[in-house]
C-alpha cells in the first residue's frame, strides 16, 4: 500500500527535487593518480623547422642559472617559440682537494655544486635560430655555460635512476 | 645406469624452474615505472626548518623608506627602457633579414630556396660565459685533484 507520513518528493510534483544543493558547491578535483614517467616523442622537424631542441645552462650559482632559465623561457614564450619542457638536471658535486705545499696530505680545498636547468623548444623556424642565439648570448650572465643540442633518447634515459638489477637481469638472460 | 639419466632430468627440471624465477623476476621489475632522479635543489635541508633564529630588523626612518621607494621606481624605469630597447632590436633584426631574403629571392630563386633551410652544422651549439676575472697568465696551479661525490640513486 502507499507509505503514510512520507516526505518523498514525487517527480510529478513542483516540490522535486527540493532538498538539492550539491549542484551549488564548488567541483571536487579527482585525486591524481601517479603519472607513470613516459617519454614524450622526439619530433625531427622539417626542412624549414627544427624538432626537439635542448637549451641546457650549466653552472656552479644555482640563482644565476635558475634565473636565467625563467629569462629563457619567458623569452620563449614572448616569441611565441612552443616550449615542450623546462626541467632540471640532477645537481652534482665535485670535492676539490689540492696537495698542500709542505706535505704529501691532500687538503680539502671546497665543496662545489653544478647546476643544470634544460629548456626543451620545439617548432624553431631555421630563420629565426641565428636570431633567438644572438639573444641569449648577449644576455649569458658570467659564469654560465650554454650547449644547444637536439633532444635525444639518452638525454631523458640520463634523467632516470639506474636499475642494476634490471639491467643484472637482462645481461643473464641473453 | 639410472644414475645419469636421473641427472639430467633433475637439472633440466631445474634450469627451467630457474629460468621462470628469472622471467617472473623481470616481468616484475619491468612492471615498476622508471623513477626521475629527485632533484636535491629543490629539497630545503632539514635544518633550515627547525631552527628558532628569526632575523628581527630595525624600523626604517620616513626618510629611508621614501629613499628606496624613490629608488625601486627609477629602476623600474630603467628595467623597462632595457626591455623596451631589446624587444626594438629583435624587431630590427627580423625586420632586416626578411627584407634581406626578400632581395635574395628577386635575384636568384635557388639561393633563396637555399637561404631558407636549416643549418644542421649550428647544432650542438656551445658557449663559455664571459668571466669576471679571467686566467692569469703566469698562475702556477697547486697540485690537486677533483672527486666526483654525487649520490648515485637506484630503483
Amino acid at each position: 500500500g502507499a507509505l503514510l507520513g512520507c516526505h518523498r518528493s514525487y517527480r510529478s510534483r513542483p516540490t522535486h527535487g527540493i532538498g538539492r544543493f550539491k549542484y551549488l558547491l564548488p567541483k571536487e578535483v579527482p585525486k591524481k593518480r601517479k603519472e607513470k614517467v613516459q617519454m614524450k616523442e622526439i619530433s625531427a622537424g622539417t626542412e624549414y623547422q627544427y624538432g626537439d631542441l635542448n637549451i641546457q645552462m650549466t653552472s656552479y650559482d644555482l640563482c644565476l642559472v635558475e634565473h636565467f632559465a625563467q629569462y629563457v623561457h619567458r623569452l620563449c614564450n614572448r616569441l611565441s617559440i612552443r616550449v615542450n619542457d623546462s626541467y632540471a638536471m640532477p645537481t652534482k658535486t665535485n670535492e676539490v682537494l689540492f696537495l698542500e705545499e709542505r706535505g704529501s696530505k691532500m687538503q680539502l680545498d671546497a665543496v662545489l655544486t653544478t647546476h643544470q636547468r634544460v629548456i626543451q623548444i620545439r617548432g624553431l623556424s631555421s630563420t629565426f635560430a641565428p636570431i633567438l642565439l644572438e639573444i641569449i648570448q648577449s644576455n649569458q650572465p658570467e659564469g654560465v655555460h650554454l650547449l644547444m643540442k637536439q633532444h635525444t633518447e639518452a638525454d631523458f634515459k640520463s634523467r632516470l635512476k639506474a636499475r642494476p638489477e634490471l639491467e643484472e637481469l637482462l645481461a643473464e638472460m641473453s | 645406469r639410472a644414475q645419469p639419466k636421473k641427472k639430467k632430468k633433475v637439472d633440466v627440471k631445474k634450469e627451467q624452474a630457474q629460468k621462470e624465477r628469472m622471467k617472473k623476476k623481470l616481468k616484475k621489475l619491468e612492471k615498476a615505472a622508471p623513477e626521475l632522479i629527485p632533484i636535491e635543489d629543490f629539497i630545503t635541508p632539514l635544518k633550515y626548518s627547525e631552527s628558532n633564529r628569526v632575523r628581527s630588523l630595525p624600523p626604517l626612518s620616513p626618510e629611508e623608506a621614501e629613499r628606496r621607494v624613490l629608488l625601486l621606481k627609477k629602476w623600474c624605469l630603467f628595467k623597462q627602457k632595457q626591455d623596451e630597447a631589446e624587444k626594438k632590436a629583435i624587431k630590427a633584426l627580423v625586420e632586416s633579414q626578411q627584407e634581406a631574403l626578400k632581395e635574395l629571392q628577386l635575384e636568384s630563386e635557388e639561393l633563396y630556396q637555399a637561404a631558407i633551410r636549416r643549418d644542421e652544422g649550428l647544432f650542438p651549439f656551445e658557449r663559455e660565459g664571459p668571466s669576471y676575472t679571467p686566467p692569469l697568465p703566469g698562475y702556477d696551479p697547486p697540485e690537486g685533484k677533483c672527486i666526483d661525490t654525487t649520490k648515485v640513486y637506484t630503483q
